[in-house]
Order: structure tokens, then sequence, then C-alpha cells
């Protein structure tokens, strides 16, 4: 096991420096998809994450993957209900037990979990914030500043937190159990997001950046700068700390259609590269994982280092985006979700062969979908995928 | 004189330099009471920038 693990990993490695391994690595980003095949409703494997480590083992050891990660199922409900977070639905409470689970964005300014008037507070003292206003709003059982602490709170915090504990080290069992029982690759270490997606996502809520953007354009500018070295710190903090596996940056409204490209110059961008540069800067390569298309911003991208990203696509051409940045960056995905759910094992065959024949011949090009792989992805159309790269993906 | 603001770097939730104006006296290492403190105090910083980035 351990002469697979290595192969898989010397595949893996050589595809993401941009340079051809001896066949076309395979790196699925399964999500739910691994509850379906094991069996699991959607809430086991997001409520209970020993089920969803399981899952994921059992996936790895039926289908001829290079790597995974761990659980991409990357909300652990369990944690979350502990800490009272507010801002889930989720499958066996507020959904279906057969439903992958839902973050609800703020939508308007009175659901914005950082008010307008709040830049400030955030700039001057980004954790001081996160812990005496942004959490207490988010959670249900935190007593907020003017209240009285009490034990529902003090638990909230106390379980909040044990609960991360016991995750990662749950983390770091799985990356071992994954390489003995079938050598298989952990894909990614370490988190990241853009800045400017903090505060889109999880304090202003995407309708209200938007609007900030236009009446305190400064404000926001001055907010990413002051999140960016907690993003690269936290980014270091969960990383392979042989710099062997890439960390990951989920990108999300960056591009169009919730972005001009005058906006992400002068939001996004800035803060963002600063980051993946200055992680470059001591070893680390960004698995920069574009959600959505984001072709209009390659122009931006190549200005990146040769091979200081893997580049994911997702809704993206990617063909033309080999044309213009396949000579610098390994590419990966490419394979639409909705392929996976509705077409048949000979279509995606079919689409895996164009790819492998147009944007992986000369290497640095690993097979995955374009996004997550949830549980309506058919299993035959991944084991096509899976079986047709592998036969078909020789060097 | 204002107490001059003590700037809380990544990492940290609690500096030192704050904590220790709490103990009337050091009697012994103050290395490793530094150390341990901030060795604890990152644990929470992490969690609660996990709620952010990744919960």
């Amino acid at each position: 096991m351990e002469k697979l693990y290595n192969e898989r990993l010397e595949r893996y490695v050589t595809a993401m420096q941009n340079k051809k391994p001896d066949k076309v690595p395979i790196r699925p980003f399964v999500a739910e998809f691994v509850a379906k095949y094991a069996g699991y409703t959607c809430q086991e494997v997001t409520h209970n994450a020993d089920k969803a480590f399981a899952a994921v083992r059992k996936c790895a050891k039926d289908f001829d993957w290079d790597a995974v990660v761990g659980n991409m199922v990357y909300v652990w409900t369990g944690m979350t209900e502990a800490a009272s977070l507010k801002y889930y639905r989720v499958p066996g409470i507020d959904l279906s037990p057969d439903e992958a689970f839902q973050y609800v964005e703020p939508a308007n300014e009175a659901e914005a979990h950082m008010r307008a008037d709040e830049y400030d507070q955030l700039i001057d003292d980004p954790t001081g914030f996160l812990a005496n206003v942004w959490l207490p709003r988010v959670s249900r059982d935190l007593s907020k500043d003017e209240e009285a602490c009490n034990y529902r709170s003090n638990l909230a915090w106390l379980k909040g937190g044990i609960a991360m504990m016991k995750y990662f080290q749950g983390f770091g069992v799985q990356a071992d159990l994954l390489k003995k029982e079938s050598g298989t690759v952990g894909a990614i270490a370490g988190a990241l997001k853009a800045p400017c997606d903090i505060l889109a996502d999880k304090l202003r809520g995407y309708r209200q950046l938007s609007a900030d953007m236009f009446r305190r354009p400064e404000k926001v500018v001055a907010a990413c700068e002051a999140l960016r070295p907690h993003m690269m710190y936290n980014a270091i903090a969960s990383a392979d700390p042989t710099k062997t596996v890439p960390i990951s940056v989920w990108l999300h409204r960056g591009c169009a259609p919730f972005m001009s490209y005058q906006a992400y110059e002068k939001f996004y961008w800035p803060t963002l590269k600063q980051i993946i540069l200055d992680l470059w800067s001591i070893g680390y390569q960004v698995l920069f994982y574009a959600e959505g298309n984001w072709d209009q911003n390659l122009k931006y991208t190549a200005e990146l280092p040769d091979r200081c990203i893997i580049y994911h696509v997702d809704r993206g051409d990617i063909f033309e985006v080999h044309k213009q940045v396949g000579h610098k960056f390994c590419l990966s995905g490419g394979i639409p979700n909705d392929l996976l759910t509705y077409g048949s094992p000979d279509d995606v065959r079919s689409l895996c062969k164009k790819i492998i024949d147009a944007v992986a011949k000369d290497g640095g090009y690993i097979m995955d979908a374009g996004a997550i792989i949830q549980q309506d992805a058919k299993t035959e159309n991944v084991k096509a995928m899976t079986e047709f790269t592998r036969e078909y993906g020789v060097y | 004189m204002p107490e001059e603001k003590i700037v809380k770097k990544p990492g940290v939730c609690i500096p030192w330099e704050e904590k220790i104006k709490e103990y009337q006296k050091i009697t012994g290492d103050e290395n490793i009471l530094k150390q341990v403190w901030e060795d604890i105090d990152n644990l929470a910083y992490v969690y609660i920038w996990f709620c952010l980035i990744a919960a």
C-alpha cells in the first residue's frame, strides 16, 4: 500500500508542478456524494464526522483516485449546533435528511452580521470584533455584550472550541487511514478565503457589500487589508508542514456576474494576490478553487508567478483557460457537475477524452469536476470519469 | 499619559504583555508562563477564526 501511496503522491505532485507525470491524476472533491455511495443520508455525514470520514474511506477504497479531501462536507453541523450558529439550514432539522446543508447569507442590512457602521471596529481589532460582536450575533446562545453571561453561553463557547479540536484531530487520523487503507493522498491542507469573500459571505452579506463598494469604498479596502494578515496566518496554521500539498482558497464572488473587473481590481484582487505571493515566497502552493466562471479575471491571475497556484476550473472554458495560462499553472476540473448528474457515462467519457487530449497532453492537469460533487451525481458517471481517465490518461 | 494600546497580532487573543500586568509578581520562570499562555491563547484564536473561515 505504501508503494501505491508513493506512486499516487508522485503523480499528484508532478502534475501540480505543471509537469508530466506517469498518468493524469484523479482528485475528485467528493462531498455528499460519499454519503450516497456509502449508504448514509446527508444528515449522517453532515452531523456525524466519524461517518463522513468512514464514507470517504469507503469511496477511496473502491475508486482508483489518487487524492481526496479527508472530508469535503466542509461544515460539521455537530460543531455548529454545539456553538449554536444560526446561519445554517441543517439536514434533519431544517431540511430533509437527504439534502445537503445550506448557508443562509444576510439578505439585508437588518440581518447583516456586521453593520455598516462597524467597519472601524473590525479594522481596529479583527479578532476582538469577531469574539465580542460577530460570534455572539451569529449564535443563538452566546451572550451579547450587554447581556449577563449565562450557562448556555459559557457552554456554547466551551463546546464549540472542544468540538473543533476533536474535528482537527479526526482529520489527522483520517489522513493516516487513507494512506494505510487505500494508499490515497490527502489532497489539500489549510483553508483560505479571499478577504473580500469573508466580508460578503460572513459579515456584510453580498448585497450589503455591493452597496458598501459605492457608499464607503475606503472602508471596504481597509477591511480587506485588516483581514489579510489573519487569512495568511490561519492558512499556514492548518497547512501541510512539508508543503507538499497545497493550501486551498475557495473563491466565491470575485467573478462575473457578481463583480465587475473594476471592482475586482480595486477591492478583491489586491489582498488575495498579496496573500498568494506571500505564501509562495515561503514555499506554499495554493489551489485557486475558482467557483463559477473566472475567465474574465484571467489577466489578473496571469500576473502570478509560474506554478504558485493550481488553477481550478468550474464553469469557465477550460480549453480557453489552458490556452491563456496553461503554460504557467497546473489546471484541474472542467467536468461540469450537471453532466455528472444528468448526463450518461458515454457523455462523461467523451468530455474526459476532449479535456485529456487538449489540456492534459503536456501534463499539468488533474481530473476533477468543476465543483464539489454532491449527492445528486450519478455513481456510474463518477465511475466513468475515474475509469476512463485511468485507462486513457496515460503518458 | 494614556496607556499605550497593545496591538493584537494574528494568532493572539489576549497578548502576554496585557496578561502579565495582572500578576503582582513573577517568582519563577516568566518564559514558561508566557509560552504556555500563548499556546493556549492561540487555540482560542484559531477557534474564533475557524468559525469565520470554515464553519
